[in-house]
């Protein structure tokens, strides 16, 4: 007979090593950003049982977080720049995986292929490449003098918040479209011929089968990319490095150059994880749905 | 003495709620060709499986030659399987899938060499031994298969419905051979299938098998014609089922009343009262001309008339409203009954049997022939 | 304007419109890359003007190339020395947790499949953070090397996880079962079935932690302690608003190159690895299917 305690051996160092090094850190954050501060080090002290837990630190960012305050602030344009990247992530995406997914034909592997490619270029690599691209002599300004668009070398790199929307879209479609593929290459030929074969021109078959059976996709993928993009805080040092254009990524690195400020960052850390937890919970409930029923999904 | 006998004790399997197999006695005798029949998710497979050892029973006791197998694990039993999907190692070659066995037995490299040459050879698959599997078509996979569990000399070979997965041709033309392989090695065969055809071809005995317990254990001929229970009728070959009130023992038979119409039942539970079903297989129903008269003969039309190649199927509709299928061998004489034609169906007592009367709820399976054509002339006749 | 309604009327049908989108994306997708990778053959300093062909960022100046200078050729070989230490560990602990969560249809499933895929779904600074503050606080490792590592293998895992469960699940339990059955213990059964079987998926899964730990910036930087534990991206995010000359160009697209070539080569060792096993899935599916 089987010995039973075969394969959930084989399994042990994994869930030792996450339990340790991923649920445990989950639980210092806590313990961090409800501790208190040594008062003659000034370090942070965490408190590890729930009972003697201070509220001080999180009161701060709760109070920074009231319409107006600095953490109000940073967090509503945060949601901004990623609402407004996702949008043109989107934008730009669907079409591609559209078409990569019902029309390229011959060259589909050719395009997959280049599809894939950023995808292993990393992140930093390609905000490099535009940084180069923007400096005050780069190729961008230079192009668009010799069109007559500006008639100066306009600061790109310097605190635009619409250099940081760019380079964010820039940045995060490829992780975009591979998913929204995924799911548009699933779609039946045979259901979309159905929607041809009864009435519907190739729009509005479009928008009434091929759209809606990719909603699910959509919305994954888009989630897929808003949770980095929500922590993401070095496309604005890279691209702006301006306060104006601070994300909230940002604003926690703030208080993880060391000190004494450790316990704001944590909280602050949490109320950002409480927030995200909604969109989490929701990418780990469909995908794991989507996989009981069928053996094919998104992971 | 022969070994490979086994013995199925009380067997039972629950998967949680679900009672796969629900305490079913089997014994099957050593160098028998056993067959396992039955519709999918009667539990022949779950069985199958518990032979093996893959699965643990929740209940009874497994005997191979008499010592109870629960505490050996599968690879100790003297038991091989052949499965369904064959599940031929596909990195390594023909010849050392075969001789996997016999390497994990360590046994010598010189005689693997010659056991799995031989067991190839009369596999017909000598040449084969450098390919991959797949290289190989689906019946030269099945051979392998085979020859993999054969070559380790087992005491009982399982089977789990090896040849579902090839076309018609290739599996009567396999039938033959799994069966003459059979009777030469004279190991214990436990075969699973769903094709009735096949078990009454091949097995010396069968267990018909639905909803986890064993509705009977017969040889084929026994099985065929002398049916227990309204399931087994039904799922072997035709049965011409028919719902009546039995009204007692009369003589040799029993006075069975269909619609307004008394017969006499030759057969099987003669001394049933009440409502049962009786069965007459289709050869053994006469077709008469419309005039002939005398017992068992109840009027009825021909309602069609169905080309089987070899043999020829008529569909009659009774005055009493069943409809009974004949089966009438072409053998060159001219067809004497067209569609619409009135006929007198002839039911010989002695091939009319009675069955006990079926607990609540253990209908009779929707048979493919009879219900639907039912259902469909209705509809035409009414359009 | 009849022609222009049309047009607007039914844009998305219009292949000839799609195919050109999509291949004006993949120009701007890919071509700041390699402007980016020819500016580090520039003659002078610049990263944005173009001043004639050379090699000196790569090999040629004394102090400043790539080859030459400490720093750079530092956070190379950190970022390699990551990289190596990363497949090396993780992918067995993922092989492992694989094959736990797929065979083991016990009660503890259900909550380590969830444990697993958190990684997957954590932006990488809530990672960070959380590893900084243990580290710190409750298992006082210092940061460097050694942090970097655990970091870095911490979400890897997952990753593994994900491609090695996928190959399992179309293998199917019946070679095992086959394998037992004619003799092999489950040790065996596993040794000698199963991980052939699974052989190309390992690669593949090596391949690509690889490139998540040659490329990862977020936790790899809160776990670095100086220069000297610096890796190419944390290179690039001190550097690439200062003085930076093409040299860091060129030391970035080392590691284009090596991330590329790596997946080339894996997924060519995939195709022939896998072309005597069962049908049923792609090369490509499968790398493209990790997101």
């Amino acid at each position: 007979m089987t010995r039973r305690w075969f394969w959930p051996s084989f399994g042990l160092p994994g869930v030792v090593w996450l339990v340790l090094l991923f649920l445990v850190p989950t639980y210092a954050v806590l313990a961090v950003a409800f501790g208190t501060v040594d008062p003659i080090f000034q370090t942070p002290v965490p408190i590890w049982n729930p009972l003697h837990w201070e509220f001080g630190a999180m009161e701060t960012v709760l109070r920074g977080l009231a319409p107006g305050h600095t953490f109000w602030i940073v967090f509503v344009r945060t949601l901004g720049y990623v609402t407004i990247a996702l949008a043109g992530c989107l934008l730009i995406g669907y079409p591609v995986a559209y078409y990569l997914a019902r029309h390229a034909g011959r060259m589909k592997g050719a395009l997959l292929v280049l599809l894939i490619i950023p995808f292993w270029v990393s992140y930093l690599m390609r905000m490099l490449a535009w940084v180069g691209l923007l400096l005050p002599d780069g190729l961008v300004n230079r192009v668009l003098l010799d069109l007559g668009v500006i008639s100066h070398p306009h600061l790109w790199l310097a605190g635009q918040a619409s250099s940081v929307i760019f380079a964010l879209i820039y940045g995060y479609v490829p992780y975009l479209i591979l998913p929204l593929f995924a799911v548009l290459d699933r779609i039946d030929r045979s259901v979309l011929e159905a929607g041809r074969d009864l009435g519907g021109s190739p729009f509005r078959t479009f928008l009434h089968v091929t759209l809606p059976l990719s909603k699910n996709g959509i919305l994954a993928a888009s989630v897929l990319i808003a949770l980095p993009m929500f922590g993401d805080y070095y496309t604005n040092d890279v691209i702006s490095n301006s306060p104006r254009t601070s994300m909230i990524g940002n604003q926690i690195n703030l208080f993880f150059q060391g000190g004494a400020e450790q316990a704001v960052g944590a909280s602050l850390v949490i109320v950002l994880s409480l927030f995200l937890a909604v969109l989490m919970s929701y990418y780990l409930w469909i995908t794991v749905r989507a996989s009981a029923e069928t053996k094919d999904s998104l992971l | 003495m022969k070994t490979g006998a086994v013995d199925l004790v009380q067997l039972r399997k629950d998967f949680g709620e679900v009672t796969a197999v629900d305490g079913i006695e089997i014994a099957i005798e050593a160098g028998e060709f056993f067959s396992l029949l039955g519709p999918s998710g009667c539990g022949k497979t779950t069985t199958l499986r518990l032979i093996a050892g893959f699965e643990r029973p929740t209940g009874g006791k497994i005997l191979l030659d008499g010592v109870d197998m629960a505490a050996t694990p599968p690879h100790r039993r003297k038991v091989n399987t052949v499965f369904q999907s064959y599940a031929l190692f596909p990195h390594l070659d023909v010849f050392d899938n075969v001789a996997f066995g016999l390497r994990r037995a360590h046994v010598k490299k010189k005689e693997t060499r010659e056991r799995v040459t031989r067991v190839l050879e009369a596999v017909q698959l000598g040449d084969y031994g450098k390919r991959k599997p797949a290289q190989l078509s689906g019946g030269q996979q099945q051979r392998v298969a085979l020859a993999r569990a054969l070559v380790l000399e087992p005491a009982v070979l399982l089977l789990d419905e090896p040849l579902g997965a090839l076309d018609a041709k290739l599996r009567k033309a396999l039938q033959i051979e799994l069966k003459s392989i059979q009777e030469r090695f004279g190991i214990t065969f436990v075969y699973v299938t769903h094709d009735q055809e096949e078990a009454l071809t091949m097995s010396d005995r069968i267990a018909v098998m639905s909803g986890g317990h064993v509705e009977q254990i017969a040889t084929p001929q026994t099985m065929y014609d002398e049916p227990e229970t309204v399931f087994v009728a039904d799922f072997l070959g035709v049965s011409n089922l028919m719902q009546v009130t039995a009204e007692g023992p009369e003589g040799v038979a029993c006075r069975v009343k269909v619609g307004a119409f008394e017969l006499a039942a030759g057969c099987g539970e003669l001394g049933v009262r009440g409502e049962t079903h009786v069965v007459i297989r289709p050869e053994r129903v006469v077709i008469e001309p419309y005039e002939a008269a005398g017992a068992n003969r109840v009027p009825g039309m021909v309602e069609r008339v169905v080309y089987n190649g070899a043999s020829e199927q008529l569909v009659i509709r009774l005055a009493t409203g069943t409809v009974v299928q004949a089966l009438s061998v072409r053998d060159g004489t001219p067809e004497k009954w067209t569609q619409g034609t009135a006929v007198q169906a002839y039911l010989p007592a002695e091939a009319l049997r009675v069955l006990p009367p079926s607990p609540t709820g253990s209908a009779a399976p929707a048979t493919p022939e009879e219900a639907p054509e039912a259902d469909e002339a209705i509809e035409v006749g009414a359009g | 304007m009849r022609r222009v309604r049309d047009w607007f009327a039914n844009p998305w049908g219009q292949p000839r419109f799609l195919g050109a989108f999509t291949w004006l994306y993949m120009i701007w997708s890919i071509v700041p890359v390699i402007i980016a990778i020819v500016f580090s053959f520039n003659n002078g300093r610049s990263r944005s003007v173009w001043q004639g062909f050379s090699t000196r960022w790569w090999w040629g100046d004394p102090y400043n190339s790539v080859l030459h200078d400490p720093v750079l050729r530092g956070a190379l070989e950190q970022s390699l020395r990551l990289a190596g230490f990363d497949m090396l560990i993780a992918v067995p602990i993922g092989v492992g947790l694989a094959l736990g969560l797929t065979r083991w249809r016990g009660y503890g499933n259900r909550p380590v499949n969830y444990l697993m895929l958190f990684p997957l779904v954590t932006p990488e600074i809530v990672m960070a953070v959380s590893l900084l503050l243990v580290f710190d606080h409750l298992y006082h490792v210092p940061f460097g090397t050694e942090a970097q590592i655990l970091g870095q293998v911490t979400f890897s895992i997952s990753y593994v996880v994900i491609i090695i469960r996928g190959r399992l699940l179309s293998i199917g339990p019946e070679y095992e079962e086959a394998a037992r059955d004619l003799g092999a213990s489950q040790l065996g059964a596993f040794r000698l079935v199963l991980l052939p079987l699974l052989a190309p998926a390992i690669f593949a899964s090596l391949i690509v932690v690889f490139a998540l730990s040659i490329d990862d910036f977020v936790v790899t930087q809160y776990m670095s302690a100086n220069q000297q534990t610096q890796t190419v991206p944390i290179l690039i995010y001190q550097t690439v608003r200062g003085t930076a000359t093409p040299a860091l160009n060129a030391v970035a697209s080392v590691m284009v190159f090596a991330t590329l070539s790596t997946v080339a080569l894996a997924y060519l060792v995939y195709r022939w690895a896998a072309r005597s096993q069962p049908a049923g899935h792609s090369a490509l599916g499968d790398i493209a299917g990790v997101t």
